[in-house]
Parts: C-alpha cells; sequence; structure tokens
C-alpha cells in the first residue's frame, strides 16, 4: 500500500506539469491583461503601458516569460504579484493557504455524518412521510443558492438574533454562519445519495442472506449495508471536497473572508497570473490528495478493490 | 469525524486576534485589498482611498471639496508662465520624524520617473516637466526641470504650460526611508506627512491606520482608523447595521440601494454627487445615421433622465446637461435642461430620413457587466420609442477600454471621473480632438482651439469662461448625449462626527471624532 | 422495528404491486412538473403577458398586480414574462450540458474501468488535471477565451462536469466488475460492447440518474454564477439564475425578483428530482426482474 500510495505521489509530478503548461496557454488566451488594469485611467498612455510592461517582463517573448517562470518554480520562486505591486507572490497566498482547507474541512465534517445519518434513516423508511419530508427539506436545501442562504442567515443570526457578527475571519463566532452555509448544500447531496445507495444496497443478495441467516436488522444495516455505500459514496465525497475548496468563493466574499477562493478569482480579475497559477497549482495538489485519499480509503472500506489494479 | 471538527475549531480559535479595546477606532469600509500603499506604484481607486489618510501633496481639498494649499504654502507662476516656484509649509514631519524639505520633493517627482520602479498614475502628470523624458530613459539621473532653492523652495520648469501643476493630487514620499528599511519599506512602515501611519494590513481582512502624533494639521482625533475589506455592499450595509463598521462608502449602486430604501438608514445617509461625467458616445465615423444632427438630437432627448434617476438609481443622481459635473471648478450651473420629448424625436428621425426607425442599421450598445441595466434601457427605449435597431453588447472591460480608446465602438454608454477638480480633466480628455479618450471620435475646431487656449490660461475666471463657451459648442452640436451625475452614498453612525464626503469620495478622517 | 418495513415489502408479492404503484406516482408527479416546465418553456413567447424585453422605467420593482401578476424588475420588465422566456434557456443550458456530460462521462468512465491499462491511465490522467483546476477557476478561464454568450456556457460547464460523472461511472463499474454476472458474461465470451450495454449500463444506471436529476440544479447554479461574473448568457435573454442573481441585490427592499425565479428554479429541481427517483425505481433491473 506505502508503494501504492508513493507511485501515485510520483505520478502527480506529471499532471502538475500538465496543469501549469495548460494554465500558461489558458491565461495568454484570456482577453485583457494585467497591463491594462494597472493602466485604470491612463488606459490610452502607449508611453507608460511601454514602460510598465517593460518594468514588469511583460515585453518579453512569450517563451522567454515561461521558461523563466518555469525553471523560477523549482526554486520556490513563484514571482511577484502583477496586481500588488512589489509584493511575491508566495506572501500573499500564504496568507490565504490555510483558511479555504479550514471552511471546506470544516463544512464536510458537518455534512458527511449529517448527510449519512439522514440519508440512511430516509432509505430505511422508504416512501413513509419520514423519508419525504427528509428528502423534502433536503432538496430545498439544494436548491437554495448559496448566497440567497447566506443572506438570509445573516439577517436572522447576525442582525435580528445577533448571536453571531455578521462578517469577517478570525474568530469562531465568525466561523459559524460561512461554514453552515457551506454545509447545507454538501449535506443535502450525500443525504440523496446515501438513500439511494443504501435502497439498492439493502435489496442486494447478500444483505437478504444476512437476514435470512436472522442477523439483527440494525447489524444487517450498519456492518453490512453501510459499508457497502461508503465505497460509491467516498467517490462523491471527494469530488464535494474538491467542489468545497473552489466553491467557497461565493461565501468568502460575502463573509469577508480572506480565502484562497476569492483571491483566485480576483486574481483572475486583475489578470495577475502569478496569483492565478499559483493558486491553480496549489489547488492541483490539494485535489490529487484528496484523490490519494479516497483511493487509499477505498482498499480500507472494500477489499474487492486493490491496489494498483488500473494498472494490470 | 468529531475530533477532527474540534482540530478545525481549535485552529480557527488560534487566529483570534485581538486588539487593544481602550484605544479608539474609527471603522470604515474599503470593497477589496488596495494593489499597494506606497505613493509610487499608486495607480488605483482602493489604494487612493487609505493613501489619501497617509500621504499628502502640494494642495488638497477642504469639506467645500475646494483645493486649499497643503504641504506648499504658496507658489507663483514664472513671468514666461512654464513654471512655478512653490514655498513649502515649514515644519511638516514625516512619519519617520524626518522633517519634509524640498529634497523630498525633487526625491518623489524622480521616482516616480525612474525606469524599473513602476511608476504609476501619479507619473504622467510630470511629462512636460523638463528634462522628463531624459528621466523615463534612464539617460539622466537627476530631474532637470525641479529646482531645490533652499529647504522650504522649490521651483519647477515645464516644455510648456502647465496652469493646474498646483493642484494635480502628487503625493510627497520621505526619502530616507528607502536608507532606513530597503527596497520593501512600504509593507512595514508609511513615508508620507499625512494624518495617519501605515500600521498592520492583514491581507484580505483590515488594514490599520495609527495616528501621526506630529500631524501639522487639524487633528487627528481618533487613535486608530480601520479599513475593513469588504467586497460585498451587502454585507458591508449589514455590517453598518450591526454596528461593525462606524462608517460605509457604497461602492456598487446595485447592492447598495437598500440603504436607500430602508428607512432605518435615512438619517445616517449622506449623498454628493461625484465628479464623474457620463454620457452616451456615438462615434459617427462607424455608424453612418450618427452623422446627422437630427439623429443624435432625437437619441438624446428619448432619454428620459429624471426616469432614470427615479428608477434605475433610487434617486440617488440627478440628470446632466453638460459634461462638467457639479462641484468641479469651471461647472455651468445655468446650462439649459434638455427636455425628454419622445414625440418630436419621432418627428427629427422622419425627417433625418428613418421615420420609425427604417433604413437604419443594426447598432449595438455595447458596455461592460456593471453597467447592463443601464445600457438596457436605452436599448429597448430607442427600440421602443424610435424604433432604431438597437441591441446591447456586454464585453470584458479592459477589452472594451482599449477599443474604445481605438475607436472601434459605434455607441456605449461611459462614464470619466476626474482626477482633479477642474473642468479641464473633462473637456480636454473626453472631446479634445486628439486625446485617445475622446472615444466618440467627435471633432470640432473651434472646441479644440478653446481647449488649447485654456491650458495656458493661468486665470481662473477668464479660464472657466472659455471652459463654458467650449462645453457650450459641444452640446450645441450634439457630440455628446449627457446622462446624468451619480451620487456618491455613505452613511455614518450618529455618533461619529467629521466625516466629510466630497465629490472626491471621503477627505483624510483627521477631524473624524467618534463619540 | 419500523426500518423492518421495506424488506418485508419486498417479499410479497401483493405489496410489491402497491409499492411499485406508489413509485410511480412519485415519477407521474416529476414527470408532470417537468412537462409543465418544458411546455412552457417551448410555449412560453405564446404565454407570456408581456414582451419580456419591454421596459418601463417609471414603472420598476412594481409589486404584483393584475397586469404584472408576479411584479416587476430593475427596468419595469414583467417578472412572469421573463420566468417564461427564461425557461427557455436554462433547461436548454441544463440540458445541453447534461446530454454532453453523460455521453462522454459515462464511455470514457466505462472504458477506463473495464478495459485498464493504458486507456484507463490516458483517461484518469485527464479526470486529474480537469479536477486539479477548481471548477469555477476552470469554467472563467474557458469562458474568457471564448467569449461570453450560451455555448460557452455549455462548453465551459460541460467540459468542467464530465470528469466527475467519468469518474463514478468508473467507480461503479469497477465495483461490478468482480461481480457473478459479468464474470459469466466474459467467460461466456460475449464481446465487450455488449457486457458494457447489456449488463453493465443497466446496473450503473440508477445512481447515475439520481446524479444527473440533481446535477440539473447545479447547472443552472452554475450558469447563474457565470452570468453573475458577466461570462454567462447576456442580455437582454432572461435566464433563471441571471434572474436570482439580480433579484437578490434588492431581496431586503423588492424580494419578488427573488423569490418567483428561485420559485421557478426550485419547482423544476423538484420536478427533475422526484422524476429521477421514479426512474430508478423503474429502470432499476434488480428491482424489475423479482
Amino acid at each position: 500500500m506505502l508503494a501504492y500510495a508513493l507511485r501515485r505521489v510520483i505520478g502527480l509530478v506529471p499532471v502538475l506539469l500538465t496543469a501549469i503548461v495548460l494554465c500558461f496557454i489558458a491565461i495568454q488566451l484570456v482577453p485583457g491583461d494585467p497591463i491594462m488594469v494597472l493602466l485604470s485611467d491612463q488606459s490610452g498612455n502607449l508611453e507608460l503601458e511601454a514602460r510598465l510592461r517593460a518594468d514588469y517582463g511583460l515585453d518579453r517573448p512569450i517563451l522567454v516569460q515561461f521558461f523563466d517562470y518555469f525553471s523560477g518554480i523549482f526554486v520556490g520562486d513563484f514571482g511577484m504579484s502583477f496586481r500588488f505591486a512589489n509584493v511575491p507572490v508566495t506572501k500573499i497566498i500564504g496568507t490565504s493557504l490555510a483558511i479555504t482547507p479550514i471552511l471546506a474541512l470544516s463544512a464536510l465534517t458537518l455534512a458527511v455524518p449529517l448527510g449519512i445519518a439522514l440519508g440512511t434513516f430516509a432509505a430505511l423508511r422508504r416512501n413513509r412521510p419520514a423519508d419525504i419530508i427528509t428528502i423534502f427539506v433536503v432538496v430545498a436545501g439544494i436548491s437554495i443558492p448559496n448566497f440567497a442562504l447566506s443572506a438570509f442567515f445573516v439577517y436572522l443570526f447576525a442582525i435580528k438574533l445577533d448571536v453571531v457578527p455578521v462578517a469577517g475571519w478570525g474568530s469562531i463566532e465568525q466561523a459559524v454562519l460561512p461554514v453552515l452555509v457551506l454545509a447545507i448544500a454538501p449535506m443535502g447531496y450525500i443525504t440523496r445519495l446515501t438513500r439511494t445507495y443504501m435502497l439498492e444496497v439493502l435489496q442486494q443478495d447478500y444483505i437478504r442472506t444476512a437476514r435470512a441467516k436472522g442477523l439483527r436488522q440494525r447489524l444487517v444495516v450498519y456492518r453490512h449495508a453501510l459499508r457497502n455505500t461508503l465505497v460509491p459514496l467516498l467517490t462523491t465525497i471527494g469530488i464535494i471536497f474538491g467542489g468545497l475548496l473552489s466553491g467557497t468563493f461565493v461565501v468568502e466574499t460575502i463573509f469577508n473572508i480572506p480565502g484562497l477562493g476569492r483571491l483566485a478569482i480576483e486574481a483572475i480579475f486583475a489578470r495577475d497570473y502569478p496569483v492565478t497559477m499559483a493558486i491553480v497549482m496549489l489547488f492541483t495538489v490539494f485535489y490529487s490528495l484528496i484523490n490519494l485519499a479516497v483511493d487509499l480509503l477505498y482498499g480500507l472500506i472494500d477489499p474487492r478493490i486493490r491496489f494498483g489494479e488500473e494498472q494490470g | 469525524m468529531i475530533r477532527l471538527s474540534g482540530w478545525a475549531l481549535g485552529t480557527l480559535a488560534a487566529l483570534v486576534l485581538t486588539t487593544a479595546a481602550h484605544a479608539q477606532t474609527f471603522r470604515t469600509n474599503i470593497v477589496a485589498d488596495p494593489a499597494m500603499i506606497d505613493p509610487i506604484t499608486y495607480s488605483e481607486l482602493v489604494a487612493g482611498d487609505v493613501m489619501s489618510n497617509i500621504y499628502e501633496g502640494f494642495t488638497g481639498l477642504n469639506a467645500a471639496g475646494e483645493v486649499v494649499p497643503a504641504l506648499a504654502l504658496r507658489w507663483e507662476p514664472h513671468d514666461d508662465n512654464l513654471g512655478f516656484t512653490f514655498h513649502l509649509r515649514p515644519g511638516v514631519q514625516f512619519h519617520s520624524g524626518r522633517e519634509f524639505t524640498a529634497e523630498d520633493v525633487k526625491y518623489t517627482l524622480e521616482e516616480l520617473l525612474k525606469p524599473g520602479n513602476k511608476g504609476g498614475l501619479n507619473a504622467p502628470y510630470l511629462d512636460n516637466v523638463v528634462g522628463a523624458e531624459a528621466m523615463k530613459s534612464g539617460e539622466a539621473d537627476a530631474l532637470e526641470g525641479v529646482k531645490v532653492v533652499d529647504d522650504q523652495t522649490v521651483e519647477i520648469r515645464f516644455n510648456q504650460p502647465e496652469v493646474l501643476f498646483p493642484i494635480y493630487p502628487i503625493w510627497f514620499m520621505d526619502k530616507g526611508i528607502v536608507e532606513e528599511l530597503g527596497p520593501e519599506w512600504m509593507l512595514q512602515a508609511s513615508a508620507g506627512t499625512g494624518p495617519f501611519k501605515f500600521a498592520e494590513w492583514n491581507r484580505g481582512q483590515d488594514i490599520l491606520l495609527t495616528a501621526h502624533e506630529n500631524y501639522w494639521g487639524e487633528g487627528p482625533y481618533v487613535d486608530e482608523v480601520r479599513f475593513l475589506i469588504v467586497p460585498s455592499d451587502d454585507t458591508g450595509i449589514s455590517m453598518f447595521e450591526a454596528g461593525e463598521l462606524d462608517a460605509i462608502y457604497i461602492n456598487n449602486t446595485a447592492e447598495g440601494r437598500r440603504i436607500l430604501k430602508d428607512p432605518q438608514f435615512e438619517d445616517e445617509l449622506v449623498k454628493v454627487p461625484a465628479a464623474q461625467i457620463r454620457y452616451l458616445g456615438m462615434n459617427q465615423n462607424l455608424y453612418q445615421p450618427f452623422k446627422d444632427i437630427r439623429v443624435r438630437e432625437a437619441i438624446c432627448t428619448t432619454i428620459d433622465r429624471d426616469g432614470m434617476v427615479a428608477g434605475l438609481f433610487d434617486g440617488a443622481a440627478f440628470p446632466l446637461y453638460g459634461q462638467v459635473t457639479p462641484g468641479v471648478a469651471g461647472y455651468n450651473p445655468d446650462l439649459e435642461p434638455i427636455a425628454y420629448d419622445p414625440e418630436r424625436a419621432r418627428g427629427l428621425l422622419a425627417e433625418a430620413g428613418f421615420e420609425g426607425g427604417a433604413n437604419m442599421p443594426p447598432v449595438k450598445v455595447t458596455t461592460t457587466a456593471p453597467n447592463k441595466d443601464e445600457a438596457t434601457y436605452f436599448a429597448a427605449t430607442l427600440k421602443q420609442e424610435l424604433g432604431i435597431p438597437a441591441e446591447v453588447e456586454v464585453v470584458e472591460r479592459a477589452t472594451h477600454i482599449k477599443a474604445m480608446n481605438a475607436g472601434e465602438v459605434a455607441f456605449f454608454p461611459w462614464g470619466w471621473s476626474a482626477g482633479y477638480p477642474d473642468a479641464l480633466y473633462f473637456l480636454s480628455q473626453v472631446w479634445y480632438g486628439p486625446s485617445v479618450y475622446n472615444r466618440a471620435r467627435w471633432q470640432n475646431d473651434a472646441f479644440d482651439a478653446l481647449i488649447e487656449q485654456a491650458q495656458q490660461e493661468p486665470d481662473n475666471v477668464k479660464r472657466y469662461a472659455i471652459y463654458n463657451e467650449a462645453e457650450q459648442i459641444l452640446l450645441d452640436d450634439w457630440g455628446t448625449c449627457p446622462l446624468t451625475v451619480r451620487m456618491q452614498v455613505a452613511a455614518v453612525k450618529p455618533n461619529v462626527e467629521g466625516v466629510n464626503l466630497t465629490p472626491f469620495r471621503f477627505l483624510p478622517f483627521n477631524t473624524v471624532k467618534v463619540n | 422495528m419500523a426500518a423492518a418495513e421495506p424488506f418485508r415489502v419486498l417479499d410479497r408479492r401483493g405489496a410489491d404491486f402497491r409499492l411499485r404503484f406508489r413509485r410511480s406516482r412519485n415519477a407521474v408527479a416529476g414527470a408532470v412538473l417537468v412537462t409543465l416546465v418544458v411546455l412552457v418553456a417551448i410555449f412560453a413567447h405564446w404565454l407570456a403577458p408581456h414582451d419580456f424585453e419591454r421596459v418601463n422605467i417609471l414603472q420598476v420593482w412594481a409589486v404584483p398586480s393584475a397586469a404584472h401578476p408576479l411584479g416587476t424588475d430593475a427596468l419595469g420588465r414583467d417578472i412572469l414574462s421573463r420566468i417564461f422566456v427564461g425557461a427557455q434557456v436554462s433547461l436548454f443550458v441544463a440540458l445541453a450540458v447534461l446530454a454532453i456530460t453523460l455521453t462522454v462521462g459515462v464511455t470514457l468512465g466505462m472504458v477506463a474501468a473495464y478495459f485498464g491499462g493504458w486507456a484507463d491511465t490516458l483517461i484518469m490522467r485527464t479526470v486529474d488535471i480537469i479536477f486539479a483546476f477548481p471548477e469555477l477557476i476552470l469554467a472563467i478561464l474557458v469562458a474568457a477565451m471564448i467569449g461570453p454568450g450560451i455555448t460557452t456556457v455549455i462548453i465551459a460547464l460541460s467540459l468542467v462536469w464530465w470528469p466527475g460523472i467519468a469518474r463514478l461511472t468508473r467507480s461503479l463499474v469497477l465495483q461490478l466488475k468482480n461481480e457473478l454476472f459479468v464474470s459469466a458474461a466474459i467467460a461466456c465470451g460475449s464481446p465487450p460492447h455488449k457486457i458494457l450495454r447489456r449488463h453493465i449500463l443497466p446496473n450503473i444506471v440508477a445512481p447515475l440518474i439520481v446524479r444527473a436529476s440533481i446535477g440539473v440544479g447545479f447547472i443552472i447554479m452554475a450558469e447563474a454564477t457565470l452570468s453573475f461574473l458577466g461570462i454567462g448568457v447576456q442580455e437582454p435573454q432572461p435566464t433563471w439564475g441571471g434572474m436570482i442573481r439580480d433579484g437578490l441585490q434588492a431581496l431586503r427592499t423588492d424580494p419578488y425578483l427573488a423569490l418567483y425565479s428561485s420559485l421557478a428554479l426550485a419547482i423544476t429541481i423538484v420536478g427533475f428530482n422526484l422524476l429521477g427517483d421514479g426512474l430508478r425505481d423503474i429502470l432499476d433491473p434488480r428491482i424489475r426482474d423479482r
């Protein structure tokens, strides 16, 4: 298993390299450039434009720029931000680095157990009122956009009830609303999938056999059914976690949280390429690690999936 | 899982920031992290909001929005009209404790021009200074046109008249700071003379300024100013409502409209016209029907400015009948209102041979996302009222600006914000023939001659008369279609006094008291 | 114990019938809602009480009245008419993206899992790379590259969505590959495309349908986010997502736009979910065969 993990980590390198190259190409194709953003009211000042282009090294041929950037990465030099004058990229990202993963992980920590519990609860009461109500509530939760939910929560909890602050980052009270908002859609998603998988597993032969052997209902559900439900669910949780990481943008904006999602979007809009590239690389690493974790967990939960099978 | 949650919250708890409770703090919002906080690379609005509290120029604004002396006590134009002698305010201290002298003026102007320094928006103000070209190309180490006479006197010479040079908002910085703290000084300290000095910047969260004890002017009365970075105005309003902000400046009209409509804010609202003209650009080279003055007049008189003020801006705007905004020197309050008269407009259009829009090729009203409602209104109104086949087109901002500068956009609502309080900023940049920002490519020799005359006229009263004459030529030709002036909207808590909103956003907060 | 119920029901044929009926009632309800939305979309221009583009600046944010049953928006346009017309765009985008991502994702996912080897490596590395980009950022980059518009939205969202489907499919197929009936089919010498279509596809359809039914809502919201960032479907063409975004800015003062456009979205999502659930039950071979 260790060898497998190691092989996967090494396999990450080409993915990362491809991501960097693709991102660099994509950025070149995006209209608008950082100099136009910097120029703002002096947008027609060709002389200033040329001077700034030279100052930022953007007058060099694309390939030179690329290799310069690329070689910098290996010595940990991610360049200087275009948007923030004279500030290295590492410094800008450093302050946001942990925030988004903390948010996503907290939301997931809330969503997964609740989602699985609710999904199991609903599956075992299939088509009865408890099931229908659960699913209705959950679907409603999925259907309400993040920003609407945030607006409602802020109004209710921060202004009317005044139990938490409206926005900001730095204290637990400030984290309550954003984590709650972020957790609701994933929870709904997990609930529905758990219910579906659960219903399917409950109809499998081995569950029927287990029941026929007289095993107790609770034991059947928890030891056999749930365990088998977890396999397909894991993929989804991995995807949800990935989505949470990059999907925190709206919530970060509404709650003034200086996370990576907001930073990334702002960087794209300011055409701050070095920051954009660095964040994309960072996300690449995050995602790949999540995938690795998911794959490793597969083996723990379902021994039928053998590691390295994909190489076979 | 439970343990995991505990870990996450524990990490959060570790991030808790504590501030000294007894320090008196004034809290307000900015919409994003400023791109910089040094006066050399300075190039954007948000940075300006913060830095106007830290840095000062020769002149500043008073609460009425008028130009008043700041770091220069007084100045005299040279006899040939090609230079100024500035007499600096004595006894002014930088945040470092060093004294502000003529050497700092020279240093700042040179730093703005040095190649590789990323000199920003204040650099182009120096284009006409003698020796600026040689500095920019790296041929010279010193700026020839700036002469330090003594500690309190500096002479600046130009290649051609620059009558408004004293009011250009060029911020001066401390010559000794680089030697003291190195090239990355701006992340540790500030190098200004303003009422507040830079203390702390939590990227994405807030910027903290502390009082400059030895400030030469009034105040500062509060110990700290905290700029909270609030990207969403809706969040900002909720924070203001919950008492987490002492004053809020609305940056996004659509998001900020709640503050105008909710009666609970009525007594806390402050509204001041922005120094920003808005117009509907009609490029006659790109759309044949625009060549006919009757078509231009028909379009301009089909736009319901009062309706826009009420409907689009919730009253936080007023109709604009010229191309200078109130509060900017040279504004003509006696301009004749542009009547809203679609009936007559239909007649004009018919006279021009386009009855009900017949024979008119399709035209796009091009704009960027934040202005889409306004543009949609224009396109729909022209279609509904005049039959002009107009459609909206929303494009990326930088691309749009580039295309407009190149004179490649036919029909567009756009604005222009003044960089200093003088009408020349609007007239010479947006409608003067040779200017790249004459994006509608309107061309009139008499207008251009008047602008050139104004640029050389040191006498304010005479110059304003020239502005008015030029503006009338532009309006009589329907070369522009003035739209509305936006009101800047802010709200201030009742326990706070001394917050001044001018056409150029908030004044520095040195006069603010929190009770 | 209440939890025993489903098992008992499955074992009794009469009850099974009743259950099937209840199930199809769910499906029927979903189908009715979806059909309703589709019909509204098709006949939008005919159903709309007003011209959806007509602005009236003197009547902005009007409250619901006889003339404007759901009120008006920021430019005085009739909200009901815009919701009807918006159904067209929103549904078209969602269905186009679903069609593309399901076709591509399921095919590639099955190929990767079934054949393994270099095909698996190639497909899953591509998936990894796309996953490595945060989806919103990827969509924005694509949209920024080819300019705003409805095609852009479809391409960008498809690009973002297919890897998730592919990965889900792959994991489902991997699980099935070891099942007896698949091994038996392989042993019988059935060609791979037959095995995939006859034996594997029907067994992975259920979770895919659930995912797709949830996906409709997500895609419509993602379209809204792109519109929010100025790279989605353009004015004056209304989309529900765009209307929700515009309405939210006025939520506290004039809630009608946000409320009714969200309601339209919610009804559609519920409809697709019910339909998905119903279809799942009907299509699930393990239920059908017994």
